[in-house]
């Protein structure tokens, strides 16, 4: 419970419009196979390229499949394989993250530096040279993403863990002589995964971009699913005869991404005070205007 | 020319606006400064003085909303109400101002050269060539060796007492008739706190101008000032020539204050005379003598209503508080 | 300052074998049989026999220390070896390539520092009003659009619709505006957050009360004050963006029918060229490397605090 805390009390504070989106993103990615009306993968060529109408409410692709439906299915196939990127990401570098900060010297060292070579080398380049050699694939995809995203989750769960393991209740903990194991699962481990959580959250949206990005580049999710990168690149070709196949897809990728990028630089900014706004400096005024009042009363 | 006040406040009063709450850190004071005069504003931290003399000209950190009421009259210009680019025009120009901490005071990455230099340009109209050779002099002026390799080094390389005198050089490269030392000394080594305060009372007798200086330091007051303003809780309660009110101070705060000086006689390890008791914290302002908590001679009718400054009938020192004046007037 | 150069540079040369160890190891751990590959290449029936001669020929049965120096000697001659795709040098590819990226990555950089600089100059001039809401509504617009998007978007306006710009090839300046615009939007977009909040912060900082206090008038101070405390910032975010572009070029590249590293990249990835694949990503790690040094030398020169403590 004292994991989920942090997070909702941080919850509170974040934008509304960025929540909402993300809100959605997510609730469609989840519900996807209830929620599309028709079979995403069903080809009907005496169908292709149609525009909106009752039956297709977003038109129809080139193979005349249901756009509508290819877009809702293709949220699921973006949440899932984040899901499991970020994932996989996490434990690793929650993993070492702690270990570098419980232990520090020069596995701390090492690790560290490891993550900072991780950290200068774009993760798309890491990933496609991860599936240049292994060749592509689905879990190739997954794999060669959480390996470019781990050192990121990994330096940050090393500066929260190193922050914990300074607080003097640990210190006290361990003059006791508490053990190892019990300072490391009971204390250090849950309040490193509270903090990075939210972290991960925000960093969602760039995860999103590069499995779209490989889609795209036709190193990601392979067809029939639908995915929206890899329907834009299919798309592509008919741009000048039917640009709403190209801009359907883009539109949902970008939106999806805003809103983890706004709730992102939200909780990037709230240290820097924010000036009043006009309805507050309104209400200071009238509480500067109630004490002349009082001591001219008095 | 003298006997018109340079810098004429009356009745100032300050509302600070911000995000989280608002306060009034300076609260109806009044108080004037001639030419060749200094000004010491005493009190204790975060008893205003330096909204007091920073509002009025416009210098508040951003993201706080200024309320400002009353009158400041520079050269007998109302100050309040003119728009900024007005204000602006007087900064710099006719006041000079020096800051309690010159190690953040100065921009860490600009060389002094040009931190000064560009003071000439902007308010005495030179060429960067000719603001150059000023910027020289004042820093020969404000007593620094080897001026010239100093000019061209950056702020990081000097000492704290070094860099205050360059502040104090940036302060004078406009030729200003009234200097604003907010602290002076306090972020400076004891050794070097009384060169710096010798030198600022040389250039103000040197230029002839006005300064108001705010300290902490008694001592400080006694060696330079020529009037004192004592300000507690955002109000003034003492205020007059430094002779009278350091010699026999009458409000129990500032005596409070002189008290906790410690002297030759005292022992050693005697138990340090401070007032009793915390300031209170600013908000709303305090319907009462904000001192009453803390007050030895406090009587209920101080927490009544706020007392008046009273000009004592033999001298020129105004007080704020009435025990003390009817004291004065019974006896 | 020498001190710290000669120190900078090893630092860098460690980086760089490295990196030459990275993409060796890379290509040695591949899955599969190398002599295979380039036996059927040839033509070649792969039997056992003539593998077995392919093997001995390309050196495989040597140790792998020997395997590494050799290879190492080699790109840094700059030969690095044969594409198993097409059987053609690598090398002879990889200057043009070379230039093609490089017009990419140095026009795109310049875009991005103008228009960053622009939007985070309008925003930290009127913080919180409507300039700023537009330039920081842009930033996110920029820095959340995908890339390959932003790029059909781009062929589809100025392109389709207007008939403005040549959507494809690398034929002069004209061709080169939309893959310049397309790989600045994310670089200017993050750069512009990047001044806004950095001018924001150095305004807040207590020499621009001082410099208030002289008479600045806010333009200066955001100019002579606040913009040479962002410097080195700055430079440091625009290195790393220059190495992402890299990352970009291997999408745009393709999109623009340009042949630059990029696509050579992407190609080498998808037909699994192992060769191809390691000659560009070392290339991508040494440019890294060199973007990181010329940066960090940069801020020195930018930033006296830091020079001090080096020299
Ligand atoms: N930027 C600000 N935002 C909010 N309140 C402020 C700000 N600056 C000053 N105040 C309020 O004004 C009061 C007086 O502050 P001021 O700096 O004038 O005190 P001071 O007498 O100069 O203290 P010190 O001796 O510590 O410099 C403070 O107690 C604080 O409540
Ligand atoms: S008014 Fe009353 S409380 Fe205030 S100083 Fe005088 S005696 Fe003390
Ligand atoms: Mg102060």
């Amino acid at each position: 419970m004292n994991m989920l805390n942090p997070i909702l009390a941080r919850l509170k504070k974040m934008p509304r419009a960025a929540l909402i989106t993300i809100g959605l993103f997510v609730a469609l990615g989840t519900f996807a196979p209830w929620l599309a009306p028709q079979d995403p993968s069903a080809q009907n060529l005496l169908e292709a390229g149609l525009g909106p109408m009752a039956a297709h409410w977003l038109g129809t692709d080139h193979l005349g499949r249901d756009t509508f439906s290819r877009l809702i299915i293709a949220a699921n196939t973006s949440l899932v394989s984040v899901g499991s990127v970020l994932g996989i990401a996490m434990t690793i570098g929650i993993v070492l993250g702690t270990i570098a900060g419980y232990h520090r010297g020069w596995v701390d060292d090492l690790l560290m530096r490891i993550v900072d070579v991780g950290l200068s080398v774009p993760s798309l380049i890491i990933s496609l040279a991860v599936i240049g050699i292994v060749g592509p694939g689905y879990w190739t995809m997954v794999l060669a993403l959480a390996l470019a995203w781990w050192p990121m989750s990994g330096r940050i769960s090393r500066a929260v863990a190193v922050s914990i393991m300074s607080k003097p209740h640990i210190e006290a903990l361990r003059v006791l002589g508490a053990s190892p194991w019990r300072i490391y699962f009971g204390h250090l481990l849950p309040g490193t995964i509270g903090s990075v959580m939210v972290y991960a959250t925000a960093d969602a949206g760039t995860a999103a971009l590069a499995v779209a990005t490989l889609s795209f580049l036709g190193l990601g999710i392979q067809p029939p699913t639908p995915e929206w990168g890899q329907m834009l690149v299919d798309a592509l070709p008919y741009l000048e005869s039917d640009p709403r196949q190209v801009l359907l897809p883009g539109l949902a990728l970008t939106a999806a991404v805003i809103g983890f990028n706004t709730l992102g630089e939200s909780i990037a900014l709230n240290r820097i005070p924010k000036p009043l706004t006009r309805r507050m400096l309104a209400a200071r005024r009238l509480e500067v205007a109630s004490w002349d009042k009082e001591n001219s009363d008095a | 020319m003298r006997d018109e006040a340079l810098l004429n406040v009356s009745n100032l009063t300050v509302n600070l606006l911000t995000a989280k709450s608002a306060v009034r850190p300076v609260d109806g004071v009044s108080y004037s400064v001639r030419q060749g005069e200094c000004l010491a504003i005493v009190g204790e931290s975060g008893s205003g003085k330096t909204v007091m003399n920073f509002a009025p000209l416009g210098l508040m950190p951003t993201g706080v909303t200024t309320m400002l009421s009353g009158s400041v009259k520079l050269e007998g210009r109302e100050l309040i109400g003119l728009p900024e680019p007005e204000i602006q025009k007087l900064r710099g120009k006719s006041v000079g101002f020096i800051f309690q901490d010159p190690m953040s005071a100065l921009n860490p990455v600009r060389r002094i050269g040009r931190q000064i230099a560009e003071m000439a340009e902007l308010h005495l109209n030179m060429t960067p060539r000719a603001a150059e050779a000023r910027a020289l002099e004042l820093v020969k002026l404000v007593g620094i060796s080897d001026p010239v390799a100093r000019l061209r080094q950056y702020p990081h390389e000097l000492s704290g007492g070094l860099r205050q005198r360059i502040v104090i050089a940036i302060a004078l490269a406009g030729e200003p008739k009234l200097l604003i030392a907010d602290e002076p000394t306090t972020a400076l080594d004891v050794t070097v706190q009384a060169q710096i305060l010798r030198l600022l009372k040389d250039v103000q007798r040197r230029l002839d101008m006005a300064m108001v200086l705010i300290t902490h330091d008694m001592g400080v007051v006694a060696g330079a000032a020529d009037n004192i303003v004592v300000m507690y809780a955002a109000r003034a309660a003492e205020c007059g020539p430094v002779d009278k009110v350091l010699v026999s101070p009458r409000h129990p705060y500032t005596r409070g204050l002189i008290n906790a000086i410690p002297r030759r006689e005292d022992p050693i390890g005697s138990e340090f005379r401070g007032l009793p008791g915390i300031p209170p914290t600013l908000g709303a302002p305090i319907k009462g003598c904000a001192l009453a908590p803390r007050c030895e001679l406090a009587v209920p009718a101080c927490s009544n209503s706020r007392p008046p400054l009273v000009r004592s009938d033999d001298s020129s020192v105004l007080v704020a508080c009435p025990v003390v004046n009817q004291g004065k007037a019974a006896a | 300052m020498i001190h710290f150069i000669s120190k900078r540079l090893k630092h860098s040369l460690v980086l760089l074998f490295m990196a030459s160890l990275v993409c060796f190891t890379l290509v040695v751990s591949a899955p599969g049989n190398v002599a295979v590959l380039i036996a059927e290449l040839r033509g070649a029936v792969a039997t056992p026999g003539y593998v077995e001669q392919v093997a001995e020929e390309i050196g495989l049965h040597k140790p792998l220390l020997m395997r590494y120096v050799d290879w190492l000697g080699d790109a840094v001659r700059g030969d690095f070896g044969i594409s198993y795709r097409t059987g053609t040098d690598v090398s002879a590819d990889l200057a043009n390539r070379m230039f093609v990226t490089g017009t990419l990555i140095v026009g795109s950089a310049a875009i991005a520092t103008l228009i960053s600089l622009a939007l985070g100059f309008l925003g930290a001039f009127w913080p919180y009003k409507l300039p700023d809401r537009v330039s920081r509504g842009l930033a996110l617009l920029g820095a959340s659009t995908p890339t390959f998007f932003v790029g059909a978007l781009m062929i589809y306006g100025f392109s389709v619709t207007f008939q403005l710009l040549p959507s494809f090839g690398f034929n002069g300046p004209k061709s080169w505006i939309l893959p310049w615009l397309t790989v600045a939007v994310l670089p200017a977009a993050v750069l512009s957050r990047v001044v806004r909040v950095g001018l924001e912060e150095a305004m807040t900082s207590p020499f621009v009360l001082t410099a208030k206090s002289k008479g600045l008038g806010r333009t200066a101070i955001l100019f002579r004050e606040a913009l040479p405390n962002i410097t080195p910032l700055f430079i440091n975010a625009l290195g790393t963006q220059v190495g992402l572009m890299t990352a970009t070029a291997i999408i745009v590249e393709p999109l623009f029918a340009w042949q630059g590293l990029g696509d050579y990249f992407l190609a080498g990835v998808r037909f699994r060229d192992f060769m191809v694949v390691q000659a560009c990503l070392l290339i991508f790690l040494t440019f890294f490397i060199v973007v990181n040094l010329i940066v960090d030398l940069a801020v020195l020169l930018t930033d006296p605090r830091i020079r001090r403590q080096w020299s």
